[in-house]
């Protein structure tokens, strides 16, 4: 289209009817096919000759390529190939023909008319699609002829210089090409030149003189910038050396019209852009892109440099057939033919229009590939995406091309790893890593990683970690779990993955890409789900966890601790694990553990920490779970988490049961055996009895908070994300937050002092213990001495002496003095004892009602339900938040209630 | 290994208590009346062996001693579809099988003459288990058996097994209705001390209340003793029902009453359940099933109509609760309780002792999926509170009414410990007073002065005291 358009403005000038002739012959030329084949009469070579010399005139170089046979010739091989094809009896179609065409030929004098008109004979008889070829190569080599032949004629005849244009010179190019350069001053009728068709020139030696000269300096003008095209340098442009631009040589600069230099200066700029496009294609130079998706992207370049070099090899040939033709022309000295083929030289004009586009491309090649340059993998595509979604659509469709072919090797690899798990990734650019240095057994959480600088902006990270967790999953199975079983539709999904390429950096990704990759990953994980739930118990494990070793199963810590109790208080270095996981055994046995499964129980296992001096059984004895094979991978790094948290759970359960079976047991029973000396040790009992209720209700209402509030809520929680768990990750994820959200609450690592206040808290409980043992051994001691006194008051009574000696009387009374002492001794200890332990609750108090978290603070009022502590301390009653302010408000408006009462009632 | 329970049942009151008891845990666990493990018990969630023990033929036998000294209650209960369940052993019935004549020094004395046949079934139940925790004594105050007999185990338990915890279901006589037996202030008394310096814990079941609440909440004209029975059953399965269903915590004994239970005196427990309904078969009249979230039912158990002791007005509003604990069963979510506790404290719906910190403490338990139940949320209250005293007041009032006038007495001097003189009522009375008076001193900010005092004081000061008291408080 485009070359017609061009071929008829172009030749509007020269002749108008140029066009319909053109398509006459074209016409003609099936009916001389048939007339060849003979079936036709010959009656139309007369109008095909007549048409064909019309042609002829009017595109004198149509055949400047090929004219080397003369007329004879032609028709010897006319004939020749006529009477071969030939298949009848009938008079021979050569010798027809032969007549015919002397016929019609009679009125051609001009030889050169007569060669060329038997030339194209002979190709429409030899092949047609030549002659189609003939004819188009012939369209597309008018213009340039056409204008050369133009700006010849005006710098021919444009002889007062000014610039003026002829009025019917052929476009607007030529007009501001047009030059003085030649500086001839011939005055010459324009139309002549134009209006060229039929009508004879004055013969101009003066002309022909110039045009010789004009050859010379337009050619190589021209040929320069065509040079510069592909970075050559030539006579005029020569290469900066710095900035590799190219400038104007300075020798030669002043042969040059201020425009002509301009125009020179502007081609030239294609290239230098196509020598910084050449300069990114190329691997030595150290500019270009990186990986094999770089090399992608490299290889994308040459091939546009290729197409380009085409282009402009096009354009050095029309030159070249110029030259050619201009010589030969001049040889043959046909002036007339000389005319009509100089109406199209290129001129720097023209290649000003042609530029424009490979300019544009090379500019945008140019943009593209500096922005790429020493990048690779994802980065690479990030970049060049970003140039994606331009308004225009040349570099719309440059960039997608660009893009697509880079993320080939992406592709190639995600389908490898999502399908086969496997990373092939040389130069480091896939965004999936394996760290080679982390063993099998860290699989799961470690050994792959998202290398983040390598994901591509047009992958969301969901979908990377999607991916990164499909394969992850693969090599998983494969090599923790033996299972070598490939996904579902492996084939399809991996065609799909590979061969949708384009579809990776689709906008919206709902592709068919996507849905393959989602399917992937949903299949995968289910599998693995599948599979650790299935036939690897997980959630059984986990729950085992949480009953052992967060002491959710009760009455097994119970009885565990019962059993172990000797044990508990003996000296660390004096506990041989073996014995403990006997007494182990027997609570598993003896609880309502024995019901669980057997698997779960030969995880657990009993401890012993190598003691540090003065540790006894409680602080180095522990439980643990061991986890093996694929769970071992899978809970492997949550395994310390528990160690620790098992801890403070741990203390808890000791100070439970110290507090209940060694004090408060202790006390009830006591009490009874005691109630003889209730006159002497009753304040102190009572005293006791009150601050172990203090201590009971703190360590119970801790032990709830732990067990109830922060254990049992978080893992109904952490249940109902299991049950909706669509892949392995989303358990473990609710698995590490469970944890997470326990160490809180179990105060881990706090950052505030609640733990060394809980720490205190439990001192006290331990020497409390044996502050009371030592009260009650004293008591006993003076209950039984008195005992014995009565006895031997009641035998001396019996024997009949009197009572008894005064001796026997003093020793008693210092005795019970000596007793009595102590009584106030313990009274002081355990009040000594009682201020510590109350400072210690205070600041846990306060630490949990100053804390942000609502759930602490609710625990802290919970530990005050009544407001005991609140009365005694006034800095718990500060306002320290909103809340605290609130519930200090309900505080002080009891408060007057309750003084209220008071005050009432005595008056009732 | 599991902290086992031996189930003491004395006298009639406390065989027929017993027997709904064991009923009432077999429909829980899944165990036939032939203790045979029903097919579909076999889920392993509970913890039967705190209360049984497995024959050879792998039937359940219950841990329970049953005792008396007539034979009308057990031989009932030994015609009965349960008569296999219990060990032939455990089944003690004096030879004479006169009873005790609800004569508390009766049954006293008849307890020592037999203690060593009683202590050979005691002991030998208690060297079966593993890690024996103690025992749970179920008698009436009032009668003969349960109460003198009961008394007199109950100090030889503490003596023997000083380690033990003894817990008691006390079974306290209807006010409301005049008694057939006239001495009942007497045994009332006699038994409160012992209750008061032997037993660790005691759950009070106080007739007159179960009654009421047979009445106003059930809708039951008269009711029956089966009925007030299940009542008590159903309290007395739910107060253990941690210890059967383990969960994290509260899961023996000890851990159940230690907090309950801040000094040795006070350990007198209320218990409150709720939603009363038809369903445990007590009637046949429709009671429309209600709407149970936490909060309601931790509100209702705080409703003094649910209390199964009937302690009289409060006119002065000073008792106060010393703890509470409450066993919540059912459908739970878990956050629900920390809103219950925190709208409770904000409403103010509970006055607490001002001298010590204390709070509601909640268990949440599983229930038996075996009985089927009504109601989403059911919820027990064991409850230490100041009031109880109010109790132990009123059978004061009635033994002095007799004591004055010497009533009633002659049956009691036959007996030994009486025969010298009648000093045992008269110290008994003086340990009941005394736990009133601390009840009392328990509601006030100086209870650790008041305690510390009191031993010290003579008769006549705790008088005088008495005296104060009363005059600050009406």
């Amino acid at each position: 289209m485009s070359q017609h358009s061009k071929f008829t403005s172009c030749s509007s000038s020269s002749s108008n009817n140029n066009h319909s002739k053109h398509k006459d012959i074209k016409s003609l030329l099936p009916n001389f096919n048939e007339f060849i084949d003979g079936k036709d009469s010959l009656d139309n070579l007369d109008a095909f000759v007549s048409n064909a010399v019309q042609f002829i005139a009017m595109c004198p170089n149509a055949f400047n390529k090929q004219l080397p046979k003369s007329e004879n010739e032609c028709l010897q091989k006319i004939m020749q190939a006529m009477n071969a094809r030939s298949t009848g009896g009938q008079q021979q179609p050569g010798q027809i023909f032969y007549e015919q065409y002397n016929d019609a030929t009679e009125s051609i004098n001009e030889q050169r008319v007569r060669d060329m008109l038997a030339n194209l004979l002979l190709c429409s008889v030899q092949d047609d699609s030549q002659l189609q070829l003939l004819l188009g190569d012939g369209s597309l080599l008018l213009p340039p002829h056409s204008s050369k032949s133009s700006l010849q004629s005006s710098s021919q005849h444009n002889g007062n210089g000014n610039g003026l244009r002829n009025g019917n010179s052929n476009g607007n190019s030529s007009g501001t090409s047009n030059s003085n350069s030649s500086g001839n001053t011939i005055s010459y009728d324009p139309t002549q030149a134009s209006v060229a068709l039929g009508q004879q020139p004055i013969p101009n030696y003066m002309l022909e003189l110039a045009k010789q000269q004009n050859i010379d300096v337009g050619d190589d003008i021209v040929q320069n910038a065509i040079y510069s095209f592909i970075g050559v340098q030539g006579k005029y442009l020569k290469k900066d050396v710095v900035t590799g631009r190219f400038k104007l040589d300075a020798a030669h600069a002043k042969q040059l019209s201020s425009g002509q230099s301009s125009l020179l200066l502007r081609l030239a700029e294609l290239g230098y852009y196509h020598d910084q496009v050449k300069k990114y294609s190329n691997s030595s130079t150290g500019y270009n892109a990186m990986g094999s998706m770089g090399y992608a992207f490299m290889s994308r370049l040459k091939e546009e440099l290729n197409d380009y070099h085409g282009q402009v090899a096009q354009l050095l040939d029309v030159v070249k057939r110029h030259r050619l033709g201009q010589l030969t022309d001049y040889a043959n000295s046909d002036l007339d033919w000389l005319q009509q083929r100089q109406q199209a030289p290129l001129t720097l004009m023209k290649l000003i229009t042609w530029y424009m586009r490979p300019l544009q491309r090379m500019q945008w090649l140019t943009k593209i590939s500096n922005a790429c340059q020493l990048r690779k993998g994802g980065e690479l595509a990030s970049v060049v995406y970003g140039f994606l979604n331009n308004g225009n659509p040349m570099l719309d469709k440059l960039a997608n091309d660009l893009l697509s072919v880079c993320c080939v090797p992406l592709v190639h690899m995600i389908s490898k790893w999502m399908l086969e798990g496997g990373i092939e990734d040389n130069h480091g650019e896939f965004f999936v890593e394996s760290l080679a240095e982390v063993g099998a057994d860290r699989l799961w959480h470690d050994k792959f990683r998202l290398r983040l600088s390598m994901i591509p902006s047009f992958i969301s990270h969901e979908l990377a970690d999607k991916i990164l967790k499909t394969g992850k999953c693969i090599n998983f199975l494969r090599e923790i779990c033996k299972i070598e079983e490939a996904v579902k539709g492996r084939k399809e999904l991996k065609h799909i993955i590979d061969n949708q390429v384009s579809h990776i950096f689709a906008f919206v990704p709902d592709t068919t890409w996507h849905a393959a990759i989602e399917t992937c990953y949903a299949q995968t994980s289910k599998h693995v789900l599948d599979i650790m739930v299935g036939p690897h118990k997980l959630l059984v494990h986990l729950q085992g966890m949480r009953r052992y070793l967060l002491l959710g199963q009760g009455d097994f810590a119970t009885i565990f601790i019962e059993n172990i109790k000797d044990e508990l208080v003996k000296l660390g270095s004096d506990i041989y694990s073996h014995d403990l996981s006997a007494m182990l055994d027997a609570a598993l046995r003896g609880t309502n553990a024995q019901y669980d499964d057997p698997e779960i129980l030969n995880h657990l296992d009993v401890v012993v920490k190598t003691p540090y001096p003065g540790d006894c059984g409680w602080d180095v004895i522990s439980l643990q779970y061991t986890v093996r094979g694929p769970l071992a991978t899978m809970l492997e790094p949550a395994m310390p988490t528990y160690k620790t948290l098992f801890k403070p759970l741990w203390r808890m359960k000791h100070m439970e049961f110290v507090l209940s079976t060694n004090i408060w047991k202790e006390q009830m029973g006591n009490a009874k055996a005691l109630r003889a000396l209730n006159n002497e040790i009753g304040k102190a009992t009572y005293r006791l009895n009150l601050f172990t209720a203090e201590i009971m209700h703190f360590v119970h209402q801790m032990q709830y908070y732990v067990h109830f509030e922060v254990i049992e809520c978080n893992w109904v929680e952490l249940q109902k994300r299991m049950q909706e768990a669509t892949a392995l990750d989303d358990i473990l994820d609710a698995h590490s937050k469970f944890l997470q959200a326990i160490s809180i609450g179990c105060f881990v690592k706090d950052s505030t002092n609640k733990e060394s206040h809980l720490g205190v808290v439990y001192d006290t409980i331990i020497s409390l213990v044996n502050i009371q043992a030592q009260f009650y051994d004293d008591c006993f001691t003076e209950l039984n001495a008195r005992k014995e006194m009565a006895k031997i008051i009641a035998e001396s009574e019996q024997s009949g002496r009197f009572g008894l000696t005064t001796v026997q009387k003093m020793e008693r009374d210092q005795e019970r003095k000596i007793f009595e002492q102590k009584v106030m001794t313990f009274c002081h200890t355990l009040e000594d004892t009682s201020s510590i332990y109350g400072k210690a609750v205070g600041g846990f108090l306060l630490a949990l009602n100053s804390s942000t978290d609502p759930n602490l603070q609710l625990f802290g009022t919970r530990l005050d339900f009544n407001e005991y502590y609140k009365k005694r301390d006034t800095n718990l009653s500060k306002p320290l938040t909103f809340e605290h302010m609130r519930m200090s408000n309900v505080n002080g408006h009891t408060k007057s209630h309750s003084t209220g009462r008071y005050s009432m009632a005595p008056q009732l | 290994m599991p902290s086992e329970i031996i189930t003491l049942q004395l006298g009639q009151c406390g065989n027929q208590i017993g027997f709904e008891f064991w009923k009432r845990l077999c429909l829980e666990h899944g165990i036939s009346p032939s203790g045979v493990l029903e097919d579909f018990a076999t889920d392993g969630l509970d913890r039967k062996d705190v209360f049984f023990y497995q024959a050879d033929d792998d039937h359940y036998i219950p841990r329970a001693v049953l005792l008396d000294l007539e034979p009308r209650v057990i031989n009932t209960i030994m015609t009965s579809a349960y008569s296999k369940l219990y060990n032939p052993e455990n089944v003690y019935l004096s030879k004479h099988g006169g009873g005790a004549g609800n004569n508390w020094a009766s049954g006293y004395s008849q307890g020592d003459k037999l203690q060593e046949e009683i202590f050979d079934i005691i002991d030998r139940e208690a060297d079966g288990s593993d890690s024996l925790e103690g025992f749970v004594l179920c008698h009436s105050i009032a009668g003969g058996t349960g109460s003198g007999m009961g008394s007199f185990l109950m100090e030889r338990l503490a003596d023997r097994y000083p380690k033990k915890l003894i817990q008691t279901y006390s079974v306290f006589p209807n006010q409301e209705e005049i008694s057939d037996v006239v001495v009942q202030p007497y045994n009332s008394m006699l038994t409160l001390r012992r209750l008061i310096t032997a037993a660790d814990s005691v759950v009070v079941l106080d007739n007159t209340a179960l009654n009421r609440i047979a009445c106003d909440r059930l809708h039951l004209q008269n009711p029956t003793f089966t009925q007030i029975n299940t009542l008590v059953s159903t309290i007395m399965s739910v107060s253990t029902t941690t210890l059967r269903y383990p969960s994290y915590m509260n899961n023996n004994l000890i851990g159940l009453t230690a907090p309950l239970i801040p000094t040795p005196q006070l350990h007198f427990l209320m218990t409150g359940y709720t939603p009363l309904t038809n369903d445990a078969n007590l009637s046949n009249q429709a009671v429309n099933v209600r709407k149970t979230t936490v909060l309601d039912v931790m509100r209702r158990l705080l409703q003094p109509k649910n209390m199964m002791v009937s302690t009289g007005p409060d006119k002065t509003n000073h008792h106060c609760y010393i703890s509470i604990l409450n066993i919540i069963q059912g459908e739970v979510d878990p956050t629900q309780v920390h809103k219950s506790l925190q709208r409770i404290r904000e409403r103010k719906l509970a006055q607490f002792i001002p001298w010590g910190p204390t709070s509601i403490q909640v268990a949440l338990s599983r229930s038996s999926p075996y009985v089927q139940s009504s109601h989403r949320v059911s919820g027990l209250m064991l409850a230490n509170h100041t009031s109880i005293c109010s109790l132990f007041e009123r059978a004061l009032s009635q033994f002095d009414k007799l004591r004055k006038r010497g009533a009633f007495l002659d049956q009691f001097r036959r007996e030994d410990i009486f025969k010298d003189d009648l000093s045992e009522l008269d110290e008994s009375r003086e340990i009941v007073d005394g736990l009133v008076q601390e009840y009392e001193a328990a509601t006030r900010v100086d209870y650790l002065e008041f305690s510390a005092n009191r031993p010290s004081k003579s008769e006549g000061d705790t008088r005088s005291e008495e005296a104060k008291s009363v005059k600050s408080d009406i």
